[in-house]
């Protein structure tokens, strides 16, 4: 067996990521002369509720490849191994859009515009009394602060696992003991990574970044709902990545097997993701108070109501009854159909959890908002592909390999 | 499948010592063989007697109605649905470890699976005392059940969480009971065909169902346990979800939560993986199978039990910033001024829960301490006593001062009869746990014969070879062709 390691770029590759990341910067330039240049501050929102929406929904995406590293490396999972650069290929795509994102929020929070985040507004709190209460949260020097620490942090211990994952490249693990001593020192990152992405995505930032655009609203489980969300899209993504290099012939050793385990996450995990959605909506639905049920008024009742039945059909229904099947786990062409489901669905998802806020009386045209998402699927495109040509493609020096080889399910 | 049995020589091995087929049946039929020692004699008679003591509570309670314990006018939940909660949440363990980990193929499972589906069952049935004996007119308790009846339109109330239960419960314990079961099928077998006197022959020739080892057998029985797993992992998280419903349909301050179904899930894992820690250090010990539940065996449920105690930790203060995030003085109320609150009438029982499930698991990140059996054990019994707490924090604290202060209950505290139905359950806990011991394999051994020539200590060593070969030698050789 004869084995590519290099991955090569191709022209045909750069262009299209190029000419993605043109459409998206096309659909902000044409989405700011429709109504980010008007005077009307809904108009304007609606122009930041889409960069927003977007930054947000594929920054927690690019996240969730590392949080999938590590979590398998904590729990000693071998299979992954065979498309394990895959994995940290996408991760390095963190530093970009959170460095994008970052000067979206920022750029809202500090702007004019306070439609989106009222609680940015002076004015606001001091009339509003409930938006009063919570300032010790809701301020700009906690939002900035936090925001730093949290795209910070992702992408620094990001990068030390993908160092510690390279240095393997150049100096083989000599023996057994070798080999224990690299896991450990992978664990103990790993770990570091899971503590901050707790203390990150599955708590606080959600609430900073999101939840907070409904500022009256309040629920426990909303950072644990956007960690569902985004974890069944991204592995959707890393299963994308996949059988795009495995249709150019690369990653041998990546297998049908491996495919039908990557299949099963997105099986499990949409339905973890309907569990969640599921409680969420359910409880507030049945105890009916109104400080609660106003948020999913205007989305489960009103005029979001298509998008909000529409997301949860493609992100529940679809795959549920697709990925029923052992077959379908290992096709190409249905995997592939429902990863990209996924990603659009979740992105659906995210469309519906931010508009409403801003943009209550009407629901935003969305294509718009798809093109802003091509641009960002353009540049994850881009940043990947980069990524994956500048390290070899399999991870041969890594204790775990061979168990990834003969890996069946 | 694959043809080569490999695991990375990185990985410690599962079984211990240089074992072969017959030695492990011998390891683990030997105590079920055997006569019960005195020790399994003293814990035997200890148990019924607890259980006598829980009967002779429950007597009381029906005979002279609810009166007979302390509920009053605003706690009309106390210790009945905390300890109800509390063994469902053990009870989850078992179920997690034969469906869940099945489907994640976790070798690690086989030598304790067998033990925690059987105490998942017992505990199943501890949890459902409560609830029956709770009705007070219990012989009215067919009730529940929706079929025909002369009663009119009067139905059980298909919205309400209650009744939920009753089929959320029902179907796991059925479903626990077939796994437990059909995996002790071909063990029994074993036992059946070394059986030498008439009625051991008889017992486990009826338990066995006619089981000959064949390969249409084993075909029959892993389909069987992959349907099982497949049906009963959403049944992990329907259970306490359904439980969590019991209180998060509400419209009570401190009940009302959307995260409580995920972190009732996770907080039942928690206690489950306590439990199944203390009997197995026990088991293992007493019956020499520190070979098959290995050091390896306790330090990944260790970490299960760090994993799941954190998960419950961010729920915790997740309810406490949106409590007050949420600016509803009712929510205030409830977690800071009730439960965060030292000064207040059950602000010992808050920090009792913060301290046991959250601060002291901690530990656990220590692999030392993973790995020491006494603070293993110690710490196994510590998550069970916080998560008791935290279903007596959640029941009590909340219910215990209505919206009125003219209907703050007084300070509730259970009678001897509440204390003795909930030791009773430990009695008919321990009675079903020592009866399993002495008459069933404690370790599924047809399973650890499954993984022995790839996790076994022997049979790694052979295999170490393997780490040298390189990685396209290796392909070469032992990979196959999966349809790319």
């Amino acid at each position: 067996m004869v084995i590519k390691e290099q991955f090569i770029v191709t022209k045909r590759y750069r262009s299209i990521s190029m000419l993605l990341m043109a459409v998206g910067i096309l659909a902000i330039i044409a989405l700011y002369i429709a109504h980010g240049s008007k005077s009307d501050p809904k108009e304007q929102a609606r122009f930041w509720g889409s960069l927003l929406q977007n930054s947000v929904y594929f920054l927690l995406l690019v996240n969730t490849a590392m949080f999938f590293i590590c979590s398998t490396i904590l729990s000693w999972g071998g299979w992954q191994m065979s498309f394990r650069r895959v994995t940290e290929a996408i991760s390095a795509c963190v530093p970009v859009i959170g460095v994008i994102c970052a000067a979206i929020l920022f750029a809202i929070v500090f702007g004019n515009n306070h439609e989106i985040y009222r609680w940015a507004d002076a004015r606001v709190v001091n009339e509003d009394e409930i938006i009063q209460f919570k300032s010790g949260f809701l301020n700009k020097g906690f939002f900035v602060g936090w925001t730093i620490f949290t795209i910070g942090s992702w992408a620094l211990i990001g990068w030390k696992m993908r160092k510690l994952s390279h240095s393997l490249d150049e100096k083989p693990l000599e023996s057994v003991e070798a080999g224990k001593k690299y896991m450990w020192k992978t664990t103990v990152w790993s770990a570091i990574y899971i503590v901050v992405f707790a203390l990150t995505v599955l708590s606080s930032t959600p609430w900073l970044w999101l939840m907070s655009i409904d500022a009256h609203w309040f629920s426990t489980m909303y950072s644990w709902y956007t960690f569902g969300s985004t974890y069944v899209a991204g592995i959707a993504l890393i299963t994308l990545f996949v059988v795009f290099l495995k249709n150019n012939d690369y990653l041998e050793l990546t297998n049908q097997e491996h495919l039908h385990d990557l299949g099963k996450f997105i099986f499990a995990f949409s339905i973890f993701w309907a569990y969640l959605w599921f409680d969420q909506f359910m409880l507030i639905w049945y105890a009916n108070i109104p400080e609660e049920t106003t948020y999913f008024r205007p989305r489960g009742y009103g005029i979001y109501s298509g998008i909000f039945w529409l997301m949860f059909i493609i992100n529940f229904v679809g795959p549920i009854l697709i990925l029923m099947s052992r077959g379908s786990k290992r096709n190409y062409a249905t995997i592939t159909f429902v990863s990209i489901s996924m990603v659009f669905g979740h992105w659906l998802d995210f469309f519906q959890m931010v508009f409403p806020g801003p943009n209550p009386d009407k629901v935003p045209m969305i294509l718009y908002d798809f093109g802003v998402a091509l641009g960002f699927a353009g540049l994850i495109m881009y940043v990947t592909g980069r990524a994956l040509s500048r390290s070899p493609l399999i991870i041969r020096n890594h204790p775990l390999i061979k168990e990834s080889i003969i890996h069946h399910t | 499948m694959s043809l080569l049995r490999y695991e990375s020589q990185v990985r410690p091995p599962l079984v211990v010592g240089d074992k072969d087929y017959h030695q492990v049946t011998e390891d683990v039929c030997r105590p079920v063989e055997a006569r019960p020692t005195k020790l399994w004699w003293i814990g035997f008679i200890i148990s019924v007697l607890l259980l006598c003591f829980g009967i002779f509570s429950v007597y009381r309670e029906v005979t002279y109605g609810v009166g007979q314990w302390n509920l009053n006018r605003t706690n009309g939940w106390g210790w009945d649905i905390t300890n109800f909660v509390w063994w469902i949440g053990i009870g989850h363990a078992g179920t997690l470890i034969s469906a869940i980990l099945l489907l994640f193929r976790q070798g690690w499972r086989t030598g304790v699976n067998r033990a925690a589906e059987a105490m998942t069952i017992f505990a199943v049935m501890c949890a459902g005392q409560f609830p029956i004996w709770h009705m007070g007119r219990v012989w009215d308790a067919f009730f529940v059940l929706p079929y025909p009846n002369t009663r009119g339109p009067l139905w059980p109330n298909f919205n309400s969480a209650l009744l939920w239960d009753v089929f959320a419960i029902s179907t796991y314990f059925t479903v626990s009971v077939l796994f437990w079961y059909s995996g002790l099928i071909p063990d029994v077998a074993t036992l059946r065909d070394r059986a030498k006197k008439k009625w051991r022959k008889l017992f486990y020739g009826i338990t066995a169902v006619g089981w000959t080892g064949s390969t249409k057998h084993w075909q029959r029985l892993e389909a069987l346990a992959l349907v099982l797993a497949g049906l009963s992992t959403p049944l992990v998280l329907s259970v306490h979800t359904i439980v969590s419903f019991d209180f998060a349909t509400s419209v009570v301050p401190g009940w009302h939560t959307t995260i409580f179904p995920p972190y009732f899930v996770a907080g039942a894992v928690f206690s489950g993986f306590a439990m199944v820690q203390t009997l197995l250090l026990v088991t293992r010990k007493v019956l020499n199978l520190e070979e098959y539940i290995t050091i390896e065996h306790i330090d990944v449920m260790n970490k299960i039990i760090l994993l799941t105690g954190s998960i419950v930790g961010i729920a915790y203060l997740t309810e406490l910033f949106v409590a007050w995030y949420s600016a509803n003085p009712y929510e205030n109320f409830a977690f800071w001024d009730t439960r965060a609150n030292l000064n207040s009438p059950y602000g010992w029982a808050y920090y009792c829960m913060m301290s046991c499930n959250v601060l002291f698991p901690q530990i656990f990140w220590i692999r030392k301490m993973r790995r020491n059996l006494l603070v293993t054990f110690f710490m196994s019994v510590i998550v069970n006593i916080g998560m008791w707490f935290e279903r007596f924090v959640i029941i009590v604290t909340s219910v215990h001062r209505d919206y009125l202060p003219s209907a703050w209950g007084p300070y509730y505290s259970p009678t001897i009869w509440e204390v003795g139905f909930y030791l009773g359950t430990f009695g008919l806990f321990f009675t079903c746990y020592f009866l399993f011991v002495k008459f069933f394999p404690v370790v599924a051994f047809a399973e650890i014969k499954h993984i022995l020539k790839k996790s076994g200590e022997s049979y790694k060593n052979n295999m170490a070879e393997l780490e040298h070969e390189s990685m396209e030698d290796f392909a070469n050789i032992h990979g196959h062709d999966h349809g790319a």
